[in-house]
């Protein structure tokens, strides 16, 4: 799910940086330090929206850096238990398949893909139907459903399953 | 949902403690699986949830009848057991087996496991964990796929088996011509020598590596399996398969096996019983010997001729190689056409019943067939000879070994011309070879020529 919220971070700026451009030189080193980067609370920052304040800077000992506390508007990504996801398979392989929805990685074993679906190894390794009308492989592109995740520090991982209505393939690029 | 309270861990903590956190548990979890209810009706995966919900609650009333017990009943001890039994009872009710997980998380629940079980299978994707019984589900089905196509498994190993590897700084200086013609990278399905600047090394390929893989990945779903690192094996894997053909996800690292020093087929996933060893150290196959092809082993630069305690020449030095048609490669590659056809084609009964490890004994044993050998000077004294290799590898190879020379013996393996055995051989007009003639015939699948192995005059050992 995709969430707009405001986030507060501790911006260290080197004094070659102040000037009338500081305001800028904080907000670009601010999108190159979060944008793209993973926390297990909000999940995957995917791009600043806003500055709502940037407040006093404070000199640190010793160094003549100064921290600026900056408050900011973001969009963010994070899967949830349950969620229903559209995802591209990037891997085939006979334990189930591996998925990407943006920067999140999910699994989804083969006990989860329909049962009518079955493992074909080969050059282009996939899961297919018995009489072949779907396919899925490497570049498919699936909607499936959310049913765990774990959270680290600096990254999410999801299971998910397409055992389900209204799941499974919904572009083949094979068949284009 | 935050259901995930697994038992184990909590038995150990206090009664009370328990209780009291069950409870807030089941407060949060009754609400969610409501909410549960209402957005998705009849969903398998959220059912299981849901008898989690129940038996959970079961629990729960359970523990509070022991902690009134608890109270009551002044040696607290017996009560404590009858609540840990209680708790093992509810986890065996437990629906979902975890049969494996991705990153700690079960595959089939999606709930976060507590401890990491099963055998990692991480040369697939990283963190990808398998319970037993999964690995057996996954051998059973892939068997049949596999057979359905007249498929079997083969493991191949890298380092003196594919191609020969040297550090850049171990060249010698005979060998500085090799850094002139070396492959381009553009076009590696044509080149043979590449210099991986990156990893300062240089690496040989096989002759024949091209042809022999092609032809075998009809024949074999194909595994790499080295005692080299990961970054290393992925990058000979991009020389060996640069359009990702043979391999796929299938290259195995030391850093993905279970045992130091040894190689095992337990991170295989395919019956021990269909799966064929290419490798060129026995030792490292301790438990699968019966599965093993062993190869000559390809020392092409100097510094792995050294490596191994040879003071010959290297194949680099003497700006020569291994032969492309007979060497160990295309021999191989006879052997395994013929167990392929045999397993396949040959066999009767019940392809599920069929075991290559068989195929592969009864192929080995037509080589040396109706040779009658003798060995003289051969073995040490205090060695049972029956029990030395070469006796063994003879016997392997079908010929049958004799203690003393009778008129139906062929051969005559020596390593000194003026022993007894082998004036007799002489007299008789009996083949007398040198023990390496048995090696290479095990090595090339084929009886050698004997006179190119004579044996010299003098008592000395001709090596």
């Amino acid at each position: 799910m995709f969430f707009h919220i405001v986030l507060e971070r501790n911006m260290q700026l080197h004094p070659r940086h102040f000037g009338r451009n500081l305001r800028e030189n904080l907000v670009s080193k601010l999108m190159k330090d979060v944008e793209g980067t993973c926390s297990g609370r909000h999940g995957f920052v995917v791009a600043i929206t806003g500055i709502e304040n940037v407040g006093k800077g404070l000199i640190r000992d010793g160094t003549g850096f100064v921290t600026f506390p900056v408050k900011y508007q973001c969009v963010v990504f994070r899967p949830f238990k349950g969620e229903i996801l559209e995802a591209v398979v990037t891997m085939v392989n006979k334990m189930g398949f591996f998925a990407e929805a943006g920067p999140v990685q999910i699994f989804v074993s083969n006990h989860l893909i329909p049962d009518d679906m079955e493992f074909q190894s080969g050059d282009i390794p996939n899961y297919t139907t018995s009489d072949g009308s779907v396919k899925i492989q490497k570049d498919t592109e699936v909607r499936l459903k959310i049913i765990g995740t774990r959270v680290d520090a600096t990254e999410i991982f999801c299971i998910g399953t397409i055992k389900d209505d209204f799941l499974g393939v919904i572009n083949d690029p094979a068949a284009v | 949902m935050s259901l995930v309270t697994d038992s184990p861990v909590h038995s150990s903590s206090s009664g009370d403690d328990f209780a009291a956190y069950l409870d807030a548990e089941l407060e949060t979890g009754s609400s969610d699986s409501l909410g549960d209810e209402e957005v998705e009706a009849n969903n398998e995966l959220e059912e299981d949830v849901e008898d989690d919900d129940d038996h959970e609650s079961n629990r729960t009333k359970r523990l509070k009848v022991e902690k009134v017990q608890h109270v009551l009943d002044p040696q607290g001890s017996t009560s404590q057991v009858l609540m840990e039994k209680n708790i093992e009872v509810s986890v065996e009710q437990d629906i979902c087996t975890h049969p494996g997980s991705y990153k700690n998380l079960c595959m089939i629940c999606g709930k976060e496991l507590d401890v990491e079980s099963g055998v990692s299978v991480g040369y697939i994707q990283q963190g990808l964990r398998l319970g037993n019984d999964e690995i057996v589900r996954i051998r059973n089905t892939d068997m049949k796929n596999l057979l359905r196509h007249k498929k079997l498994y083969l493991v191949l190993d890298l380092d003196h088996t594919l191609l020969n590897s040297t550090h850049l700084m171990d060249l010698t200086l005979e060998e500085e011509y090799l850094k002139g013609q070396t492959d381009s990278f553009q076009d590696i399905p044509k080149g043979s020598l590449f210099r991986l600047d990156f990893m300062h090394m240089m690496t040989k390929l096989r002759p024949f590596v091209r042809t022999f893989l092609k032809e075998a990945s009809e024949m074999f779903d194909m595994y790499i399996y080295t005692m080299g690192d990961r970054p290393y094996a992925l990058e000979m894997a991009k020389l060996l398969d640069p359009r990702g053909e043979y391999f796929h996800a299938r290259v195995i690292s030391r850093d993905d096996g279970t045992q130091k020093h040894q190689k095992g087929l337990d991170v295989v996933l395919g019956e021990e019983s269909a799966v064929l060893i290419l490798d060129d150290t026995e030792n490292a196959w301790a438990k699968h010997r019966d599965n093993l092809i062993l190869m000559e082993r390809y020392h092409f630069f100097a510094s792995s001729c050294r490596q191994f305690g040879y003071n010959c020449k290297s194949l680099s030095q003497l700006k020569s190689d291994e032969s492309e048609t007979e060497g160990a490669l295309s021999s191989v590659l006879r052997a395994l056409r013929q167990i392929h056809h045999m397993f396949f084609d040959e066999l009767d009964g019940n392809l599920d019943n069929r075991d290559v490890r068989q195929v592969l004994k009864t192929v080995r044993k037509e080589v040396l067939k109706g040779c009658k050998i003798v060995f003289s000077h051969v073995f040490p004294t205090r060695i049972q000879a029956d029990s030395h290799p070469l006796w063994i590898m003879a016997e392997q190879l079908g010929a049958t070994c004799l203690r003393e020379v009778d008129p139906s013996v062929t051969h005559v393996v020596s390593m000194d011309a003026g022993t007894e055995k082998s004036r007799w051989a002489a007299k008789e007009k009996k083949f007398l070879v040198h023990p390496r003639w048995i090696e290479a015939t095990n090595y090339l699948w084929q009886k050698q020529p004997e006179e190119n192995f004579p044996v010299a005059g003098g008592a000395t050992d001709p090596q």
